[in-house]
């Protein structure tokens, strides 16, 4: 009785307020417990994101489907800040903006090969958001440039 | 006068082989080009926050208008841009998402104090408000490319945290061409 007058409400509170998306318990548990995490970058059954361990900010990608993260080699240094994450559709490239020293970079990292790469500005300007397109083709920047923000389309060779 | 004559005949020569030499030592990155206008005459204003839909027919951002974020939706290649009146009178908008082609618009809105999770099925025209738990306030998300998941930052207890969701049970999904169910056309293509 208590059960179905619960599912009775729970859908008329659906139906008043809007669809209820259902959480993935286990995984938000798991990235709840591991420490704070911002900048999401969902994928295929990739996710990336910006995770501070011990007071340090650095870039993760997890498998959503096993629940678990993987190695990203030479990614994170520790001199490094990273500032925004975003992974294609095979979690195989993932373009980060990060700050080292006073100079702020857009790098593309290939999980494949280990290797990271600095995408050069022309014209110059300062990165400070990615997105790359879930085929990995193209990568969409918010850069300040001349005192203005504007939109760059990079394609990735 | 020949100096001056022979320095304007020169002028575009030596524009050519400036650009020739910046695509040199640009290497494989050289490909690239800006999003372009707005497209609202005398309001080319600061774009935030790009994303491109899988197939590279969409790109959505945010312009500042009044120093107010509102999304602004184009076709690509052309920079056409695309109304999106149901999101009027939502802003400011934050964190635009778009699946693998553009059928789906995620984003942040702001109603009245509160943010909320909005999707808008461009194919179907409904707008989808994310009922998410309690005390949970959005400051961006990310919406996978198929449209199955969703990923939320939020700050719970003064700490950011990211949370996934399932949308299978509310959407469709939305699958590059070669694994869309065969004899399904692409809502979005028609003119």
């Amino acid at each position: 009785m208590g059960l179905g007058m619960g599912v009775c409400l729970a859908s008329l509170l659906s139906a008043c307020m809007g669809p209820m998306p259902m959480p993935l318990g286990a995984l938000n548990g798991q990235l709840a417990q591991e420490g704070s995490h911002r900048e999401p970058s969902l994928s295929g059954q990739w996710l990336a994101l910006i995770a501070n361990r011990s007071g340090r900010d650095q870039v993760e990608l997890v498998n959503v489907e096993r629940q678990r993260p993987v190695p990203l080699p030479g990614l994170n240094r520790p001199d490094a800040l990273p500032l925004s994450v975003s992974v294609d559709g095979t979690g195989d490239r993932l373009a980060v903006v990060r700050q080292v020293a006073s100079r702020t970079e857009l790098v593309l990292y290939r999980r494949s090969l280990m290797h990271l790469e600095i995408i050069p500005m022309a014209p110059a300007g300062v990165p400070r958001r990615a997105s790359l397109r879930a085929d990995g083709r193209e990568i969409a920047l918010e850069v300040s440039r001349n005192g203005r923000v504007e939109v760059d389309l990079i394609q990735v060779p | 006068m020949l100096r001056f004559r022979t320095t304007l005949t020169l002028l575009p020569v030596v524009m050519a082989l400036g650009l020739v030499t910046q695509a040199c030592s640009m290497g494989p990155w050289s490909l690239r080009r800006s999003a372009g206008s707005t497209g609202l005459l005398g309001q080319d204003t600061d774009r935030q926050d790009p994303v491109v839909s899988g197939d590279g027919q969409w790109l959505a951002s945010l312009m500042v208008r009044d120093g107010t974020p509102t999304l602004l939706l184009q076709q690509q290649p052309s920079g056409r841009r695309v109304p999106l009146p149901q999101l009027g009178g939502m802003t400011p908008h934050r964190s635009p998402s778009l699946s693998w082609n553009g059928r789906y618009l995620a984003l942040v809105v702001q109603q009245g104090p509160r943010r909320q999770v909005v999707v808008e099925d461009r194919a179907t025209g409904k707008l989808h408000r994310l009922q998410l738990p309690v005390g949970l306030e959005p400051d961006r998300l990310s919406l996978a490319p198929d449209g199955r998941r969703l990923a939320v930052a939020t700050v719970v207890q003064g700490r950011p945290q990211v949370q996934l969701f399932e949308l299978s049970a509310l959407l469709e999904p939305d699958l590059p061409p070669a694994q869309a169910i065969r004899g399904q056309a692409n809502p979005l293509e028609s003119p």
